[in-house]
């Protein structure tokens, strides 16, 4: 009984040992993959809330003669509905367009894109194939560099909505 | 389901020094919908949808998009960008649960 008794401490002071170092690394493995949770981009709102909680309470002009929105006028399949959004803008680097937004008002998730330019881009257009709820408004809202805010709309009519989002 | 995270990029055929690019860029990828119980409360859930692609020419961002889950399945994106010197075009798309997936173009001069 007193014989084993030095062992077994050596033994117990070698697995703390063993334990206190695989603690050690697993802290540390476990700290580096470990992401801050951002909070999404997307959430379930009226389109009133959404462009509150983007833009404040920024007004936003009128942008028919700078923005060019092409959307269908009627989608069969909401599902997969292309549209693009075209801005004429020099896109030099002190006056060019910093954010284009896609928006539908009728979806679940109104805020459905949001595309960040830079000059480089040359020239401020984008497209996305995006999913329509039902019969609604479809919205492109311009950011500028400035932080002006222009936008257009177009009724899109869908037959079969395609969102569950 | 195997095909998930494979990307397509489609610059034209022919471009010159300067020109303005039109790129279509294809990602296929289930963009999951949220998804409702018979009362219509959402089923909360980690969906996986990608929520941010980022287009890069020559190492430096152009173009980054956040997108949500009101974009269709196999999202498709178009964008443009200003070729100056050949080299790469990369587009990185990410997914909620971690998925990257990568394309490439190289962009030459005809």
């Amino acid at each position: 009984m007193t014989g084993d008794r030095p062992i077994s401490r050596r033994r117990m002071l070698g697995t703390l040992g063993v334990l206190g170092v695989a603690g050690a690394t697993g802290a540390l493995t476990l700290s580096v993959p470990r992401r801050a949770g951002a909070q999404p981009f997307g959430l379930q709102e009226t389109v009133q809330d959404g462009l509150k909680r983007l833009f404040g309470g920024r007004p936003i002009k009128d942008g028919a003669g700078v923005i060019k929105l092409d959307v269908p006028l009627i989608a069969e399949n909401g599902s997969v509905v292309p549209v693009s959004v075209e801005v004429s803008s020099p896109m030099t680097a002190n006056n060019f367009v910093k954010h284009i937004y896609i928006v539908a008002d009728q979806n679940r998730i109104p805020i459905i894109a949001r595309a960040t330019l830079t000059p480089e881009a040359g020239q401020a257009s984008v497209g996305a194939t995006v999913r329509l709820g039902e019969t609604g408004d479809v919205r492109a809202i311009v950011e500028q560099s400035d932080g002006g805010l222009l936008q257009v709309k177009r009724e899109v009519k869908v037959t079969v909505g395609g969102c569950g989002g | 389901m195997s095909d998930i995270g494979k990307v397509r990029i489609r610059v034209p055929s022919s471009i010159k020094p300067g020109d303005i690019v039109r790129v279509r860029t294809l990602v296929i990828h289930p963009m999951e919908r949220i998804e409702r119980d018979q009362q219509g409360r959402i089923i909360q859930r980690r969906y996986n949808y990608i929520n941010r692609v980022v287009a890069t020419y020559l190492g430096k961002t152009v173009v980054a998009f956040d997108i949500t889950q009101s974009v269709s399945e196999n999202p498709s994106l178009v964008f443009s960008f200003r070729a100056t010197d050949p080299g790469q075009l990369k587009v990185t798309f990410e997914d909620t649960t971690g998925g990257k997936y990568e394309g490439t173009a190289d962009i030459r001069f005809s």
